[in-house]
């Protein structure tokens, strides 16, 4: 009990130290700038960064939860190449239109999203956990080439869906582009908060979970749909960032260990954590030229991730 | 105050790809009585305790418990009249047992059935530590722990002495006996020999289909024994 409440105390400390440093990180080195272009440019990235690493961390938990496996990430199994997929389709099709409303692009990600999500559970969520990566695999791998086609063919979208696919997509946030994304990240994430309980359950199986009382079914379409909108709105506002949804549930894992009700809010905090943190080291170390968050979260990201792998905690 | 009747089934089918898993199975079950499903390996015992239990994806014949078509009512709502446990425990991750207490949401219930099934030192381990049989005692507890109040219940367990040790399978019996007192209706599908020889009545299945069903004397004899699984009555280890 007494670790939980260190742990949290800490994540927050540190996340409020790098919030501080995001704001203060600028083109020109560190220092505060003068407060408009603080709260004009630097202020939005970094609410965003915040808001899709929050949606990024519980919707790769709740993904974890309802597949029962603890390689189910919305990177791995296709859901972010879905999203992107969607607004590569709305750019690629309708480019004139795609900007007329704050909605569309968003919609456009959700509807990618839940496609492949939906295509997931039918063609392997019953199945091993191998058939369900297998198809997470094939589905990426799909919706990928389906970008990469579509991003060769239009000219003026190239450059802007080149950066999504990277996770790029941070340096241009403004408060236009990103204040409806981020707010249904974190109404994804506070709405799968809801889901702690019967997650828990359905880690007894499918037939056990139902013997407890657990409505699996209903509690897979809203997880389902919830992730999938979590992953729709934290690629509006950053592009592809695979990594952070398999990362922050593991940490928040052996920080606090397995139950959902304290493994989503922690892999949320974490992953907001790791998105700006990423963000900010990437645009800290290079001012010139930054690395997207994308880069900086797989170079930090995965010798962490191999070392919580070998230590094996549930 | 009479026994409730709690479970009634009437010509019970349940097909599972293009073949017939159970076939016109009828019983019924008043509180405070315990019957066992027995029968070999692929018998349709699990798919008739799933059936009861609700959790069948269609099945053919009439089924309530407490009155009411367990189809037909929330998930939530069939937790107040009847518990199931599966008959293989898997967990997805790797808890505490004091987090499964809290998980639970019955607490207390849960750590009496662990103290009843001598699990109170695992409390503070983690369930993937355990042995087999432990991880089917802490699995047994948090079912059992479900049933807030016993009575016109049905108590639904799926070999629930498999992989345990003498000492836990003389704590299942008795806790099974002290469930029927509290007036549920306990159907339990098994191999032991011994708790189907505890309890009131013996079904016994093969082929999905019924073949005897009484008292364990009626129905464990000999010639049924040798009919049903082949085998003479003096190799059966649990044979008296």
């Amino acid at each position: 009990m007494k670790s939980r409440a260190f742990a949290f105390i800490l994540i927050t400390l540190i996340l409020a130290a790098v919030i501080a440093s995001a704001l203060a990180t600028g083109p020109k080195g560190f220092g505060w700038g003068d407060s408009n272009s603080l709260l004009l440019l630097r202020a939005p990235r970094v609410l965003a960064a915040l808001a899709a690493g929050l949606a990024l961390g519980i919707g790769g938990g709740a993904q974890q939860g309802i597949f029962r496996n603890p390689l189910a990430d919305p990177g791995l199994t296709g859901v972010f190449g879905g999203a992107l997929f969607g607004i590569a389709i709305l750019l690629g099709l309708a480019p004139d239109i795609a900007w007329q409303k704050s909605w569309l692009i968003p919609a456009a990600a959700f509807g990618g999203a839940l496609a492949v999500s939906i295509l997931l559970v039918t063609i392997g969520g019953r199945g091993s956990s191998a058939r369900l990566l297998l198809t997470g695999l094939g589905l990426n791998a799909f919706t990928a080439a389906g970008t990469l086609v579509i991003t060769a063919r239009s000219g003026e979208s190239r450059e802007l869906l080149t950066n999504g696919a990277y996770g790029d997509w941070l340096g241009m946030a403004t408060i236009e582009l990103t204040w409806l994304p981020s707010l249904l990240c974190l109404l994804a994430a506070l709405l799968l908060l809801l889901l702690a309980r019967p997650l828990d359950l359905l880690s007894f199986g499918e037939d056990a979970a139902r013997g407890f009382g657990c409505d699996v079914p209903s509690l897979q379409r809203r997880a389902i749909l919830l992730t999938a909108l979590a992953a729709a709105a934290a690629t509006c506002l950053v592009g592809q960032v695979a990594f952070i949804g398999l990362l922050a549930p593991h940490l928040a894992r052996a920080l606090v260990g397995p139950r959902h009700a304290l493994v989503l809010p922690f892999s949320g905090l974490l992953g907001a954590l790791l998105l700006l943190g990423a963000d900010t080291l990437g645009r800290g170390l290079w001012p010139q030229a930054p690395l997207s968050a994308a880069a900086v979260t797989a170079v930090l990201g995965a010798p962490i991730f191999i070392w919580i792998a070998r230590s094996r905690h549930g | 105050m009479g026994e409730p009747l709690v479970i009634k089934a009437l010509g019970l089918g349940v097909e599972l790809g293009g073949r017939r898993v159970i076939d016109g199975i009828s019983l019924i079950a008043s509180g405070g009585t315990t019957a066992a499903i027995v029968g070999p390996n692929g018998a349709g015992k699990t798919t008739l305790l799933r059936t009861i239990a609700g959790l069948a994806a269609r099945h053919d014949g009439e089924l309530t418990i407490a009155g009411i078509d367990p189809a037909k009512i929330s998930t939530a709502g069939a937790m107040a009249t009847r518990v199931y446990c599966a008959q293989r425990p898997t967990c997805a991750w790797n808890y505490p047992l004091h987090d499964l207490a809290r998980i639970s949401g019955q607490s207390e219930a849960f750590i009496d059935w662990l103290v009843k099934l001598s699990l109170e030192e695992a409390l503070h381990r983690r369930i993937w530590e355990l042995s087999g049989g432990e991880q089917k005692a802490v699995h047994l507890a948090f079912a059992l722990s479900q049933l807030a109040e016993p009575f016109g219940c049905a108590v639904l367990l799926d070999e629930p002495t498999d992989s345990l040790d003498f000492h836990r399978q003389a704590a299942v019996r008795s806790a099974v006996k002290a469930l029927a007192q509290a007036g549920a209706a306990c159907i339990i599908a098994t191999h032991d020999m011994e708790l189907a020889r505890a309890c009131d009545r013996v079904l016994v299945l093969a082929e999905g289909r019924l073949i005897a069903e009484g008292t364990p004397t009626e129905t464990l004899t000999p010639a049924v024994i040798r009919e049903v699984w082949g085998v003479d009555l003096g190799v059966t280890p649990s044979a008296r």
